[in-house]
């Protein structure tokens, strides 16, 4: 079928049922480039048995965090709802104040991690307290209408799912002719509750089942600033109408301030809500957790370089705070590492990894000995053992087995030592080496990060530290180092707890020590002659210049320097460690490329600088400058570039076919010259409206045969 | 978490970030993206400057100058090579008397700006020199285009840009010194004038016959496309990832393409050699009658095997969703081609693409061209999106794309319009067509004038009582109904509030009309 057509735009295509088979599986694209490696399969199944754990943990840490809130609201919403209970005896007073209920809930400016939020939110409030919820978005709620129709279409879908099924057909055709007014929503409340009555005849009228049996109805407004005000103003004056019959409660989702609320909604409609706040967690925090949960933990194999880490938080800190986006990237980065690496096949938890080393083919063998960091570590070994590595592939599994063990332990050690170093820096005034544990991640994963100023000037301040913050920085590492995984912190522990007892004897010591400088001080005292006065004075300055440190001071040394020794042996940078080429993703270039891209950067590169792309020598050309043998809309947007904003067609043909028929040469016999400008003149028109399909210009009405120029600058 | 670590956090923490670190962040970004090329922001976006009207015959004429190499800017002259230039050998002398005009114009226009810039003080003397320069030089050019005749204004104009730039030189400290000031200047004085610096020559004066569409794509067939070697290597470097789009895809991603060249002969091949197999929808976004509504509508009708109607897009959309999550094994792929077409581009329609592109089965690959097509999207829509960017500079050029673009150099053919006039016409009276041809008639004799409003109604019943075509101006009314139902007239509301009547066809097919009608006679 042709797919150029004037009359159509869109084409459909069905394989022959006969040829269709089921879709083909998703293993099979994995295969296709890396033919020759037979473990894709298992590569496959790691990766995506990797990202399924991954996500089940990011959905339970969104759940935990969101814990709080979700209690608090919950508990209004029962508030309000008993409220409601026992007021129904006394309907009038209820019908003066006829305030609704409402909860405004501050999600912050990350609107696409709402989405997820709402859903588990409304799942909450499905299984304690009401089945009667409707999600609302200003998307699907132009005006009033659209308003009630939506908010009676989910209410009563969710009636049929409480009910049984069979009469689902019944209610879909009632509900299309139902009028969607608010009368009709409470008729069909009234009934609801009553049939739930019925069937729970033996509970009827006691005052707990009644409690149980009209429960409220919740409305979510998910984007509460994109609604129309019109059409929010509208629906509280109306429902404040009818409260005393519906027991309504609203949530609006805020993306950025309270007061929003009162910007919308005019005085006259807001005192109709009662309002109460409910601040959500902040998208920064969920992002340290998600961070402390998923990177900083030896309980997955994957780990992420530095780089592509800093793309991430830099996604994510400059562009939409969005947690989701940044999970996102993190399951592209494990996609993009075991769909490029081929020995991403042992990058599993290291029972699995020795055996599947075992089972190495010879290919895989040698993609070991090709990664950059194993050849390190062959050149570091004697000669011999290099000429086993080399040749012996069992020799080599046998040290890969060690070396993937090693790896494993660094990991653990890692992140025990990284908090305990974090408990030290992110107390210290300015905070050299960073406020988040992901900063400091970041640093030591970039290089030795004792080498860096930022760490030389953060262990000065730590030895300016006084004595109870030092003791309670010991403790929290104490507590870090015995709840870590690691074998080897024994005697680290150890240490730690003896410099705490240390700290313990000095405090004794110190009271007469206290008593000395006492008494020296009265000395002072005594003096009243100026010049014994100043003698006094220098010799009690010369004395504290010269003066031993104290113990506490020793004490303090020997504690920093403990910590300083522990950074050096645990904190190696992973891209030094053997072997890291299979835990680590380090291509951030490829993840930066597909998650915030630049079309406009490219558009400018291909159109000024076509060799970039097209690697002819005709195109080289140095600086900012452009070829004339260059693609006909490179020049045409060259010239373009001279232009004001409007630029004469006419001239523009002539100075692009002057560029043309000079690059043709001049040896164009005359004859054929007329041919061949209207060849130039149709590669410009070309040209031309191929730039105003990629935006540069647009036709002008204001001048005839010109058109406007619509971008200023390079592009 | 220590428990320090937690009291941290749960302070808030507002950090004020300067704009530069911010910036360097962006552009860190952006600027080590393809093919390894930084460019900085500062280059891709920057304001509006002055432009002097000639540049551009300069730079043709250094590009020209200096085949495969790249010669800085004052460097010398060739006139003799410079005048071999086509358009000044062609150019006949009629052209010269009008383009004289035109400078006396220009300079008319420059007092001015003269009185202004000589008022002004000291530190502006560069930009000073160069008006007052170019603008004596406008003269100069004036008095000796009337003798030289046959040397192009191109010579002149080199002429002028070697003796402009020897002062600059001298003044390039100072130019730094006050780089920032002429930085304004320099916009305000581009956005200040609102008269428009270019030449007043038309196409029509070219004496080029304006082509159509058929002998555009005739002539585009017969020259070569350069570098075509080089394209077809830059293509297969694309195709290669097709299995990787697919992987993708099937992660739950969806692909966008970018970058300069239709991608649409791209795609084309990912569907033959991809797709094959299962069920896809491909888009023609650059279609100009294309509609949401309409892509939906192939989805339910050919897809789904729906019959039915809906009453809005959304009901239409929620439809598909509902089927889409029931029956998991159906699976759609939905190749877009322009996604930021005009008719697409549109929130609402970027909306519910969005929302249908977020289903977990349906897998959509789109392709985009427009500069600010990424403006299309809101954080809302992106996430629903889900793209992977993919660059594939193509550098293959728009055919297609473009054919159903009103270019501004194309001739309209007017042969559709035409064959719908004498359609219409033919199934009316004899009287209806009569009244149609009085119209057409006087709207021809008016065509010179600019500000012809249309016929008025009284007028038009005058005549046609006259001619005997209606007798009394109901019918008339009648008649114009149905006229203006087959969209053959157009009626508009005069400052008088009387009832103006014309034909919005263009004057040439009209002609054509009249003369076919008369044969038919």
């Amino acid at each position: 079928m042709s797919m150029c057509s004037v009359s159509k735009g869109c084409f459909v295509f069905k394989p022959s049922p006969k040829k269709r088979k089921l879709s083909q599986k998703t293993v099979n694209y994995f295969r296709e480039r890396n033919n020759a490696s037979e473990d894709t399969d298992v590569r496959f199944v790691t990766c995506q048995s990797l990202w399924n754990q991954i996500k089940l943990e990011t959905e339970q840490i969104q759940e935990d965090l969101n814990k709080q809130l979700f209690d608090n609201l919950v508990s209004f919403l029962r508030r309000s709802h008993s409220e409601f209970q026992e007021k129904t005896t006394e309907w009038t007073c209820r019908m003066k104040s006829r305030e609704i209920p409402t909860a405004a809930l501050v999600l912050g400016v990350n609107v696409t991690d709402h989405d997820l939020t709402f859903r588990s939110l409304s799942e909450v409030l499905q299984n304690n307290i009401t089945p009667y919820i409707a999600l609302l978005e200003a998307k699907d709620c132009p005006g009033i209408k659209n308003l009630m129709q939506k908010l009676m279409g989910q209410l009563m879908n969710c009636y049929i799912d409480v009910d049984s099924l069979e009469d689902e057909d019944h209610m879909q055709v009632s509900q299309n002719k139902i009028r969607c007014s608010m009368t009709s929503i409470i008729s069909w409340y009234q009934n609801v509750t009553k049939k739930t009555d019925s069937e729970t005849p033996s509970k009827k009228r006691t005052s707990s089942s009644r409690h149980w049996q009209s429960p409220p109805v919740v409305v979510i407004f998910k984007d509460m600033e994109s609604f129309t005000t019109k059409v929010l103003q509208d629906f509280i004056v109306i429902s404040s109408q009818h409260i005393h019959e519906l027991p309504l409660v609203l949530v609006f989702g805020i993306a950025t301030s309270p007061m929003i609320i009162h910007s919308l909604l005019p005085h006259s409609v807001s005192s109709l809500l009662c309002i109460e706040l409910f601040q959500s967690l902040s998208c920064k925090e969920h992002l340290s957790t998600i961070i402390d949960k998923l990177l900083l933990t030896a309980q997955f194999p994957f780990k992420l370089g530095e780089k592509v880490l800093q793309v991430l938080i830099n996604i994510f800190l400059y562009h939409d705070f969005s947690v989701q986006n940044f999970i996102k990237g993190f399951q592209l980065c494990i996609v993009e590492h075991f769909y490029s690496q081929p020995l991403s096949v042992l990058c599993c938890p290291l029972v699995d990894a020795k055996k599947r080393v075992n089972s190495l083919s010879h290919d895989q063998c040698e993609n070991i000995r090709r990664l950059p960091s194993f050849r390190r570590y062959v050149e570091n070994q004697a000669s011999e053992k290099q000429i086993l590595l080399l040749t012996a592939d069992n020799f080599l599994k046998e040290i890969t087995q060690k070396l993937l063990e090693d790896l494993y332990v660094y990991h653990e050690n890692y992140v025990s030592v990284l908090r305990c170093l974090h408990v030290f820096t992110s107390s210290l005034p300015k905070y050299p080496l960073g406020k988040q544990i992901r900063e400091l991640h970041c640093a030591c994963l970039e290089n030795r990060v004792w080498e860096t100023e930022e760490y030389e000037s953060s262990l000065q301040l730590a030895r300016m530290l006084n004595k109870s913050d030092l003791v309670t920085m010991l403790q929290q590492c104490v507590e870090i180092f015995v709840s870590s995984s690691g074998k080897e912190f024994d005697k680290t522990i150890e240490k730690l707890k003896e410099f705490l007892t240390q700290f313990q004897e000095l405090e004794a010591e110190a009271f007469q020590e206290q008593d000395g400088s006492v008494s020296a001080q009265k000395e002072l005292q005594k003096k009243t002659d100026l010049y014994h006065l100043q003698k006094t004075l220098l010799e009690l300055k010369e004395s504290r210049r010269s003066k031993k440190l104290t113990k506490f001071e020793m004490l303090r040394f020997e504690v920093v320097d403990y910590v300083d020794s522990l950074v050096r042996t645990y904190l190696v940078p992973a891209d030094h460690k053997t072997l890291h080429e299979i835990m680590y993703f380090n291509t951030a270039s490829v993840l930066r490329g597909h998650l915030n891209a630049a079309p406009r950067v490219a558009l400018h590169t291909a159109l000024n600088n076509p060799y970039c792309y097209l690697k002819n020598q005709a195109l080289k050309s140095d600086g900012g400058n452009i070829s004339n043998k260059a693609p006909d809309i490179c020049i045409v947007y060259k010239l373009h570039l001279e232009c004001g904003r409007l630029i004469n067609l006419v001239d523009w043909l002539e100075a692009f076919s002057t560029v043309v028929t000079a690059v043709e040469g001049p040896n164009t016999d005359a004859a054929s010259s007329d041919q061949v400008d209207d060849i130039i003149h149709a590669r410009f028109i070309r040209a031309v409206s191929e730039l105003e399909l990629l935006g540069f210009i647009k036709p002008s009405k204001q001048k005839t045969d010109h058109v406007a120029r619509l971008t200023w600058g390079g592009c | 978490m220590s428990q320090a670590g937690r009291r941290e956090r749960a302070a808030l923490e507002v950090k004020f970030v300067p704009d530069e670190e911010v910036l360097k962040h962006i552009a860190e970004d952006s600027g080590s993206m393809g093919n390894g090329s930084s460019v900085s922001g500062g280059e891709v976006y920057s304001f509006q400057t002055p432009k002097r009207s000639s540049k551009m015959v300069e730079l043709a004429s250094e590009l020209a100058q200096t085949p495969g190499q790249i010669v800085a800017a004052g460097h010398s002259e060739c006139p003799e090579k410079t005048a071999k230039t086509p358009q000044s050998s062609k150019r006949p002398g009629s052209n010269k008397a009008q383009q004289r005009s035109k400078k006396k114009e220009f300079v008319s226009t420059t007092p001015y700006r003269l009185r202004k810039r000589l008022a002004a003080p000291d530190p502006d003397l560069e930009s000073e020199s160069e008006y007052s320069a170019s603008c004596s030089e406008e003269d100069e050019d004036d008095q000796k285009e009337g003798s030289a005749g046959l040397s192009g204004q191109k010579t002149s104009a080199k002429t002028k840009a070697a003796s402009v730039s020897p002062p600059r030189n001298t003044l390039a400290k100072k130019v730094k010194e006050d780089k920032m000031s002429n930085l304004v200047e320099e916009y305000f004085e581009a956005h200040s004038s609102s008269k428009v610096l270019t030449s007043d020559r038309t196409l029509q004066k070219l004496q080029k016959r304006r082509l159509n569409q058929q002998t555009l794509h005739d002539l585009l067939k017969k020259a070569p496309l350069a570098y075509a070697a080089e394209i077809k290597e830059l293509n297969q470097q694309h195709e290669s990832l097709f299995s990787k789009w697919m992987l993708h895809l099937h992660w739950g991603f969806n692909i966008v393409l970018y970058g300069l060249g239709s991608k649409r002969d791209l795609l084309e091949k990912f569907r033959t050699s991809v797709l094959q197999d299962s069920i896809h929808l491909v888009v023609n976004g650059y279609f100009p009658s294309i509609t949401v509504r309409s892509i939906l509508n192939s989805i339910t009708e050919e897809v789904l095997d729906h019959t039915g109607t809906f009453h809005s897009p959304l009901d239409h959309l929620e439809f598909i969703i509902k089927r889409f999550k029931e029956d998991s094994s159906l699976e759609l792929y939905v190749l877009i081609h322009n996604l930021d077409s005009q008719m697409l581009r549109g929130e609402r329609s970027q909306q519910i693409l969005a929302q249908l592109s977020s289903l977990p089965n349906i897998y959509l690959i789109a392709s985009i061209d427009h500069i600010n097509a990424p403006l299309m999207w809101d954080q809302a829509k992106l996430s629903l999106y889900n793209w992977l960017w993919y660059e594939t500079t193509t550098f293959s050029p728009y055919a297609e794309e473009t054919s159903y673009e009103n270019s501004l150099l194309v001739q309209q053919s007017g042969s559709l319009a035409l064959s719908s006039l004498t359609h219409v016409l033919r199934s009316l009276t004899l009287n209806a067509r009569g009244i149609f041809r009085l119209l057409a008639r006087y709207q021809l004799e008016h065509k010179d004038n600019p500000s012809y409003p249309g016929l008025s109604f009284q007028d038009f019943y005058q005549q046609c009582r006259e001619a005997f075509l209606v007798n009394s101006d109901l019918t008339l009314r009648a008649q114009l109904t149905e006229f203006r139902d087959h969209k053959l007239i157009r009626t508009k509301r005069g400052g008088d509030g009387v009832e103006y009547l014309f034909i919005p066809v263009d004057d040439s097919t009209l002609t054509d009309f009249l003369e076919k009608e008369d044969e038919d006679v």
